[in-house]
């Protein structure tokens, strides 16, 4: 999933709209304001104990009851920025993704329990999906009574139409993921090999024997594909109710609500969807009536309105506006605020690339993450509550199999240890090399920077500290011969599995202009663990692979961790049941229900 | 006079002819890349290929812009979207939605805005300017003197969450900024607009009444006005007839310039309060490298002020018979 | 013309003869920079259906004595001090709305320069009728009328497009004649003319004068004719009134003041002057030095450091008692040179001296 990074943004001034918008995972023009920097006292920010694959009976609805929770009302939501896309094919962002659990249903979803574990079960199928090949074939069987919003039944067919027309032409935002493997050649371009339904030809890969049945044939192994398969981008989409560019605006419902109507960059309104039956659904409660959507308020405003918590912001929640960064404190010492907010570990990871093609040497490289300021660079952005708890791995701790560690002491030193460095840069080849540190000039990144070349000259390097323009980061920083040596960059897992926060980020034979491999390591050891991680067919098992490999990429020194991103929000106080979301990184609407 | 118009809207054509151009030269003259953010986070080269094509970027520069052009007057068709009538300002890169209508329903918000806040500007700011001037050396003058230099030094973002949080947080006296339509009920648009205008206003209403006290004194003291009361005019004959007359001049003549000013604040003001006004659709299309809704926006929001100073141009002549708008 | 007759008794109960009566009058202004002495103690009388013509440089007191008597100074700033009677009515201590009724109504004013005076924002017809509409309480339509009559009484032609017309329209020396117009559209019994012809061209000030004559004659308008010229006080007035920092120098009629001229001041204003009768190679004599500072009068004579004949009076008279007007009435003036001393200076062999 990418996220939408949102909580740098809101601290950019209004009109200064850099780079951030470009990318979900682009690193904000501005920093967080750090104003709380001292005093912060930190959140506690529950890791994820769990991903596991759910079984049958996990997937049955309805969704176990909230207690003390009642239906009726109406529910709103106060945000920043509109929904930007409502079509489940082009939805990536987590904020999108948050609001389409409540109107479309993908094959597997994501079960969260009481103690915080998080089980991948059957959404519309009967179960999280089977598999006797290794994950090459996948069969998926649809439940019974589950029903679009004019009461017409799903079926196995409207699976299928649903994942051919991801290959149109006006679906680029998505994930592609599944185009890719459901394409004979993975290695050309999908839309030469498919060009979707709309020209009535069909995709032959996805087999659907009978109206519950549907069945994919990938051209490799992916045992974790009922992961892909729960990203929104592959929710369900009608045939017969498909209007192709203009489904963004009002798709047809799968779940709980359905749109009245909306205005864009206005408002959102919801209303039941009587066809959606709850005992086919085990993750949607759906107690409110209707979903009151406004867009436009910036985190300061959404921050003043919880605090006064008047009028039907009493009702209100948020998905994604934090706390912002300058009221952090006065949230943090109002414990009557306290009770309504909300804090969680994000699956963003934020982290400073090192060129292993440039800083060949890997003592030089861990010499870099030894004597890294870790602690003062969190200062400088706000502290723990406004960047994220301090990172030593590669996983984040919400991906399945993430394992604790860190090789570097950075957790006992946070503030770095320059004499360490000096010894490791005392056995590399150049024992005071010269490193080019290229940033985002923006006000805090340059005290950052300043931070960070301390530290390093410390420690005996060289730094040259160069600046570019946030507007064009990640073009300058995208070509795979560019003459930086360290830079900043973030990444999010689209599904909680080692793959795909591991494998596009340090797959040597992905690197590519612009690709996201900006370390562009090549380890040929590297390479074949992710290999044989791909084709490991029990989810623990795969977990403790990508473990293995997150271990060696950090013995390789290719990234400085910087943050497991966290995220502290606020709600009203007529709202109960409103609870952090760790897959989508930010508020649940699921149980949410009105006081 | 119709000539004068005739001329004057002509060469409003031109500016706006002009600016569309200088608007589309910039945005490709910015190393961003608009299809960069229609693309998945692992952006294919072939798939950005697709993006520029589907955003019709993929055709040379004055092609774009003659199709653009072009559109406002005859329509355009899209592939994509199908008809677009005219005034087609095309479709919005982001949201998809057709420009034109975007604006037209966003447009009564900032009109709303502005208009308003011209409102309180103009006669807040020149009743205190001319009791200031009427009371001259008095306390009232010395209030409105000092408090006015006060007003100019705030601003929106920071004034504006204050208010809201005292008159409708903790004393609950008007509702939270909103805008409900003129057409739908006027008393609600009212007093759902009353704290955006006041907000607005200050900065300017501070101005208005400095300037406005001024040109008074200035317009008192001079010639024609002391032979209108040689005439046996009583005094407020003189200070309201006369004098307020020419002082109107010069104010009217800042106010054509503050007009565009105005509209830059009622931006920020949008974004403080959260309203969904023109300003708005602004900071969003910069945001989102959105050409077609940038580009309308820009236009229009060129084409309103040309067109105010268009009228004050009229009302300047109607008032000043000196100015011939032949 | 009328013969001049001055009030017998200045500064006393009052007989019924004189139009305009100014008594003792001293107007002080409060400024940032001290309090000016405008006018100080300046007397004289204006007869019915005469024209006084007051003469003096710029600050001499000549348009601020006018002024105060329509009561146009800023209250806020002036002390005026003594008496205006006109006829029976007393203006310095009358009330504004007296006043008001008064302006434009019983005595109008021309100004200097008719096109700042005249409002750029309303049409010459209705500038004009406005007043008659003020004092007379006439309709719209009959202040139209009013003012078509009054623009062709004052030789404007096609009156009845002009009156639509704005002064921006007008030439220099119709919108004098628009001035006149206005001032005259009450029939006045005092018409004060503040230089009414210094903005103008040399033949166009004549037409003005002329026109200010006619208009004397026919209606018996009594005119007060402020000017820095002498030569249009010559054409113009029955009576002359010189007055020099903020105080009478000499009064009398045009051709005793102009024949026999008894002031130093006077002397040096008709030495200013060019005339027709005397030779081209006489050299214009200009009054040396400055006017002085209102808000330092020099002790003593005002002029006395302009003057050349100090040393003539003997002792240091001019130098520390200010001289009042004498005689009282007829042809006075506030020098203590003795009249052969003047006849002397003025005959010639004076020039040695100097």
């Amino acid at each position: 999933m990418r996220s939408h990074s949102r909580r740098i943004a809101t601290a950019t001034a209004v009109l200064a709209v850099g780079a951030l918008a470009l990318a979900g995972c682009a690193k904000g023009g501005g920093g967080g304001a750090p104003s709380a920097a001292a005093s912060q006292t930190p959140l506690e920010n529950k890791a994820v104990s769990a991903i596991t694959v759910g079984t049958a009976a996990d997937s049955t609805g309805p969704a176990p009851e909230v207690a003390g929770a009642k239906p009726g009302g109406t529910a709103n939501m106060i945000d920043r920025d509109d929904f930007s896309h409502l079509d489940p094919g082009r939805v990536y962002l987590n904020y999108n993704a948050s609001v389409s659990l409540l109107f479309t249903r993908q094959l597997t979803n994501y079960k969260e329990d009481a103690s915080g574990s998080i089980k991948l079960v059957g959404d519309l199928a009967t179960d999280a999906g089977t598999t006797t090949d290794g994950g090459k074939t996948w069969k998926f069987t649809l439940k019974d009574g589950v029903k679009w919003q004019d009461g017409s039944a799903i079926t196995s067919g409207d699976i299928k139409y649903s994942f051919e027309r991801l290959f149109a032409d006006f679906i680029t935002e998505g994930p592609d993921y599944a185009e890719t493997w459901l394409v004979p050649d993975p290695n050309k371009p999908f839309r030469d090999q498919y060009k979707g339904p709309y020209d009535g030809k069909e995709l032959d890969t996805i087999e659907t024997p009978d109206d519950k049945t549907v069945i994919f044939h990938l051209n490799a192994p992916h045992p974790d594909f009922n992961f892909t398969v729960a990203m929104t981008g592959y929710g369900a989409v009608p045939k017969a109710k498909d209007t192709k560019q203009k489904y963004d605006k009002q798709p047809f419902s799968s779940g709980p609500y359905q749109i009245v109507s909306h205005t864009t960059d206005k408002s959102l309104e919801l209303e039941r969807n009587p066809n959606w039956d709850k005992n086919t659904d085990p993750i949607r409660h759906a107690y409110p009536d209707k979903f009151h959507m406004e867009f436009g308020l910036q985190s300061q405003q959404s921050t003043e309105r919880f605090l006064a918590d008047t009028g039907a912001d009493k009702q209100a929640f948020t998905f994604h506006n934090a706390v912002a960064p300058e009221r952090v404190q006065e949230v943090l010492g109002n414990a009557e605020a306290m009770k309504r907010s909300i804090q969680g570990l994000t699956p963003f990871t934020t982290f400073y690339n090192i060129n292993t093609k440039r800083v060949t040497d890997v003592n030089v490289r861990k010499a870099i993450i030894t004597a890294w300021p870790a602690k003062q660079l969190q200062q400088i952005a706000g502290g723990e509550i406004n960047s994220g708890k301090i990172a030593t791995t590669v996983l984040s701790p919400t991906v399945l199999g993430y394992e604790a560690s860190d090789l570097y002491g950075k957790l006992a030193k946070p503030e770095g240890d320059p004499e360490a460095a000096k010894k490791l840069l005392a056995s590399s080849s150049t024992p005071t090399p010269t490193i080019v540190y290229a940033y985002n000039q923006t006000p805090t990144q340059e005290k950052i920077t300043v931070a960070i070349k301390d530290a390093l000259t410390k420690a005996g390097f060289n730094v040259v500290a160069k600046p570019l323009n946030p507007a064009t980061y990640y073009d300058a920083i995208g070509p795979v011969d560019n003459q930086y040596d360290i830079y900043w960059g973030g990444w999010a897992a689209d599904w909680p599995t080692g793959s795909t926060a591991i494998q596009p980020q340090f797959d040597g034979r992905l690197i590519a202009d612009n690709a996201p491999n900006y370390t562009h390591l090549n380890v040929p050891e590297i390479n074949t663990a992710i290999d044989q991680a791909n084709t490991i067919a029990d989810p623990t098992e795969a977990g403790k692979a990508w473990a293995a490999i997150d271990r060696k990429i950090m013995e390789q020194a290719a990234i400085v961790p910087e943050y497991y991103q966290t995220y502290f929000g606020l709600y009203g106080s007529g709202l109960g049941g409103v609870r952090f979301d760790p897959i989508q990184g930010e508020q649940s609407a699921l149980d949410i229900w009105v006081k | 006079m119709t000539s004068f118009l005739v001329r004057r809207i002509l060469g409003a054509i031109v500016i706006l002819i002009l600016i569309s151009l200088i608007t589309f030269y910039l945005f490709y003259a910015l190393p961003r890349d608009p299809a960069r953010a229609f693309c998945g986070k692992i952006c294919r080269p072939e798939t950005l290929t697709l993006i520029r094509h589907n955003l019709g970027m993929d055709e040379p520069l004055f092609v774009q812009y003659w199709h653009w052009l072009s559109g406002i007057f005859m329509g355009r068709e899209f592939t994509q979207f199908g008809a677009c009538p005219a005034p087609c300002l095309g479709y919005s890169f982001a949201t998809q939605e057709p420009v034109f209508s975007a604006i037209v329903d966003r447009f009564p918000v900032t009109l709303s805005l502005t208009l308003g806040a011209s409102v309180v500007i103009l006669s807040f700011g020149i009743l205190t300017g001319m009791l200031a001037a009427w009371k001259v050396g008095q306390p009232l003058d010395k209030i409105a003197s000092s408090t006015s230099v006060i007003g100019a030094s705030l601003q929106i973002y920071f004034v504006g969450p204050l208010v809201v949080f005292a008159v409708v947080d903790t004393l609950g006296l008007l509702p939270r900024p909103s805008y409900v339509p003129f057409t739908e009920d006027p008393l609600t648009w009212f007093v759902h607009l009353l704290i955006p205008w006041v907000v607005l206003s200050i900065i300017f209403t501070a101005n208005y009444t400095r300037m406005t006290r001024s040109q008074m004194l200035e317009q008192l003291a001079e010639d024609y006005v002391r032979t209108a009361r040689a005439k046996g005019m009583s005094g407020r004959s003189v200070f309201f007839r006369f004098a307020w007359r020419g002082a109107m001049i010069p104010i009217i003549t800042i106010f054509g310039v503050d007009l565009a000013t105005l509209l830059g604040g009622a931006i920020i003001t949008e974004q403080t309060f959260t309203l969904h006004g023109i300003g708005e659709l602004a900071v969003r299309a910069v945001q989102n490298t959105d050409l077609p809704m940038l580009l309308g926006v820009t236009v229009v929001g060129a084409a309103a002020i040309v067109f105010l100073n268009i009228v004050v141009d009229v009302l300047y002549a109607f008032i000043d018979p000196r100015v011939r708008l032949s | 013309m009328t013969t001049v007759s001055w009030s017998s008794e200045p500064g006393t109960s009052r007989g019924p003869e004189p139009f305009l009566s100014v008594r003792d009058l001293s107007v002080r202004f409060s400024t940032e920079d001290g309090v000016v002495h405008a006018v100080d103690g300046l007397s004289f009388d204006v007869e019915k259906g005469t024209t006084l013509g007051i003469v003096g440089e710029s600050g001499s007191g000549k348009s601020v004595t006018n002024l105060t008597i329509l009561g146009l100074h800023d209250p806020a700033h002036t002390e005026v001090d003594g008496e205006i009677w006109l006829e029976d009515q007393e203006l310095v201590g009358a009330g504004a709305s007296t006043l008001e009724k008064l302006r434009g109504n019983r005595v109008a004013m021309i100004f200097q320069d008719p096109l700042t005076s005249l409002s750029p924002f309303h049409t010459i017809g209705r500038q004009i009728g406005e007043v008659y509409r003020k004092h007379k309480g006439a309709s719209k339509k009959e202040a139209r009328d009013r003012a078509i009559e009054m623009l062709e009484r004052v030789g404007i032609p096609q009156p009845a497009t002009r009156v639509d017309h704005y002064p921006h329209e007008f030439s220099g020396g119709m919108r004098q004649r628009a001035m006149i117009a206005m001032a005259l559209v009450c029939d006045p019994d005092l018409l004060i003319a503040d230089e009414p012809t210094t903005a103008l061209d040399v033949t166009v000030q004549a037409q003005i004068l002329d026109l200010l004559k006619d208009l004397q004659q026919q209606f018996g308008t009594t005119i007060i004719l402020i000017t820095h010229d002498l030569g249009v006080v010559a054409n113009t007035a029955d009576n002359v009134l010189v007055m020099y920092a903020g105080r009478a120098a000499e009064r009398g009629t045009v051709r005793e003041v102009l024949s026999k001229p008894s002031h130093p001041y006077t002397w040096g204003l008709l030495s200013s002057m060019p005339r027709l009768t005397s030779s081209v190679d006489m050299p214009l004599v200009p009054v040396r030095g400055t006017p002085p500072s209102l808000l330092n009068r020099p002790a003593g004579c005002a002029f006395h450091p302009r003057c050349d004949f100090p040393q003539l009076v003997g002792s240091d008279l001019c130098f520390t008692q200010r001289p009042d007007i004498s005689p009282e009435n007829g042809h006075g003036d506030a020098c203590y040179l003795t009249l052969q001393q003047k006849r002397d200076i003025r005959t010639g062999d004076t020039k040695e001296q100097a």
